[in-house]
């Protein structure tokens, strides 16, 4: 998988590999027609400041060039700060980056709604989270995928270095389900008692 | 029924089908459509700028004359800033969409012309229509609306409110009250967009509009917005209002921003009908007169009856009774329509598009009254409409 694992290849060559070079698109297939990261549609392509004819640019920033490296770069860089406070033990560090990963993605992708920009739409995307309005509301694309596999990823991660002990275990699965659960597509949406509806 | 046109500009004097009527159809109410001092400027910026601007107002298309007009008429409205459409219909419907999104309410009067309905359309907004000129019905719409509000505080934090209003009805020939408006905009916090195509340069001791008439203060209406087709004899719109407000337009206005500039010559001939107002502030004065005096002619007809204010310049000849189907009104009105066409009056039927009007109105002659219209011609206008009134209709 590509995005994955950032401990193979070297960066360089899977930046080169990564985003935009391909012509084929994966939204809208759920089997996994994308072995490679790269399967982007042409929004890997869209460089900042040009023309362009999308109505709502947020749709497009999970899929765009470079952006999942990024992604994987700054929970590298989360990790190795918390690693480098001296009192924190290896199993502390590693719930601690899992629960603020986490954390910061239910901020950024499932509580603040809208846009930064005026968009063409006339308020379509007014009241959707980042999340929903990934890709128009498309699911099973590749960013969600790779959205939804980070967090398990980190869990998988932080259960194996806190040894499974039991509280870091309760911990760490609250949080994943906290961030897993608003990913699904019967969640797209959904309000649970109206909180943040508007 | 289709009237040859001919390739002379509708203003006073207009030849139809080969007759030499007089103009009672035309938007031209200040008459300055022929006059030589508008086409001398026109003349003078083609000869200096050529004719188009080929460009939108933000790609190459923004000339001096378009800053200049902008600014005149921020001057002459006494407000903050003014903006230029190049097209009357496109003003008010690209200025409503500009504030007004998915989830927010928009209160209309139920006679709302064309183009602010196609405003509303492209705004997706949720309308809320209350009968024509009835504060009562708008203020019982407004106070649902702030039970809704109360029930539900988020969201009413979030939605925005507009009442847009015509200044003088072109489907109905009335004015709007504006005092009450105002009062009620205070009271339930909602916006006031006012559409003053018709009574910009026709009411108020200025020109100014249906603001000064009420001696309202401007800042009280957030938005103004008229078309330069009818008292400024040019072609275009414009609103005016605090910066704050028409700014945002310069980036959300979809006419202002995706069509090519107002042509320079329109933007000149409308600086100099902006001069031509100035220097004259008694053919208002005149106009109101006129009005008044064909308003007071025409009311004995049988048959037909007058609907609209009495100072106003544009006014319908409904039928008093209907015959029960609009297509054989429609005939009816067209055959008074060219009998009078045949006698040297020009008068033409209110058309609309009648399968995309909301409420549409009834058939009726719309009779237009201008400044150039001698007290003989509008006496001749209703005795011909009487008498073509009274061989038609019995």
């Amino acid at each position: 998988m590509g995005g994955g694992d950032a401990d193979s290849a070297s960066p360089i060559g899977r930046a080169q590999m990564g985003r935009g070079r391909c012509f084929l698109e994966t939204a809208g297939v759920e089997a996994s027609a994308a072995p490679q990261a790269g399967r982007a549609s042409e929004a890997g392509r869209m460089n900042v400041g040009v023309a362009h004819s999308e109505v709502n640019p947020n749709t497009r920033v999970m899929n765009s060039r470079g952006i999942w490296l990024a992604y994987i770069i700054l929970v590298g860089l989360l990790h190795v700060v918390l690693l480098s406070i001296p009192f924190f033990s290896i199993p502390v560090v590693w719930t601690l980056t899992n629960v603020i990963h986490n954390l910061a993605m239910y901020v950024f992708l499932h509580t603040v709604k809208g846009t930064p920009f005026e968009t063409p739409d006339q308020g379509k995307a007014r009241l959707l989270t980042h999340w929903e309005q990934m890709d128009y509301g498309l699911q099973f694309t590749s960013s969600r995928k790779f959205l939804s596999i980070s967090p398990i990823v980190l869990y998988l991660l932080a259960s194996f270095y806190t040894k499974y002990d039991a509280a870091h275990f309760l911990i760490n699965t609250a949080s994943l389900l906290s961030v897993l659960l608003p990913k699904l597509p019967q969640f797209h949406g959904v309000r649970l008692f109206g909180i943040n509806k508007y | 029924m289709f009237f040859s046109p001919s390739l002379v500009p509708p203003s006073h004097n207009i030849v139809v089908n080969g007759k030499e009527c007089i103009n009672f159809a035309s938007f031209n109410f200040l008459g300055l459509l022929d006059n030589p001092r508008l086409k001398a400027a026109a003349l003078a910026s083609l000869k200096k700028c050529g004719v188009g601007t080929c460009g939108p107002r933000g790609f190459y298309g923004t000339f001096d004359v378009h800053l200049d007009l902008e600014d005149r008429l921020a001057k002459f409205m006494k407000t903050e800033e003014a903006i230029i459409y190049s097209y009357g219909f496109a003003t008010i419907a690209s200025a409503i969409p500009a504030y007004s999104k998915r989830g927010d309410i928009v209160f209309v009067d139920k006679a709302a012309c064309f183009a602010i309905q196609k405003g509303l359309q492209a705004s997706r907004s949720d309308i809320k229509l209350f009968n024509h000129n009835d504060m009562d019905d708008l203020q019982r719409l407004l106070k649902e609306q702030e039970i809704e509000d109360q029930k539900n505080p988020r969201k009413a934090r979030v939605t925005r409110r507009f009442i847009v209003v015509e200044g003088l009805y072109m489907n109905t020939g009335t004015i709007c009250p504006l005092p009450e408006l105002v009062k009620l905009k205070y009271r339930y916090k909602a916006r006031i967009f006012l559409e003053e195509s018709l009574s910009f340069g026709v009411l108020g001791e200025h020109g100014r509009g249906v603001t000064e008439h009420f001696g309202i203060d401007i800042d009280d209406i957030d938005l103004i917005s008229a078309n330069m087709e009818n008292s400024l004899a040019s072609i275009g719109g414009f609103c005016c209002g605090r910066s704050f407000v028409i700014d945002h337009q310069r980036l959300s206005g979809q006419g202002y921003c995706f069509s090519a500039s107002l042509p320079p010559l329109l933007a000149a001939a409308a600086i100099e009908a902006l001069n031509i107002m100035e220097e004259n502030p008694g053919i208002f004065a005149v106009l109101k007169e006129k009005c008044k005096r064909i308003h007071k002619a025409l009311q004995g007809i049988s048959g037909l009856k007058v609907v609209g204010e009495s100072i106003s310049p544009a006014f319908h000849l409904q039928l008093e009774e209907s015959t029960g189907c609009r297509e054989r009104d429609v005939k009816l009105l067209q055959e008074i329509v060219t009998q009078c066409m045949d006698r040297g009056i020009a008068l033409t039927l209110a058309r609309y598009l009648e399968k995309e009007e909301k409420y549409l109105p009834p058939p009726s002659i719309r009779v237009v009254v201008t400044v150039e219209q001698t007290e003989e011609e509008l006496e001749k206008a209703a005795t011909t409409i009487s008498k073509v009134a009274q061989t038609v209709l019995l």
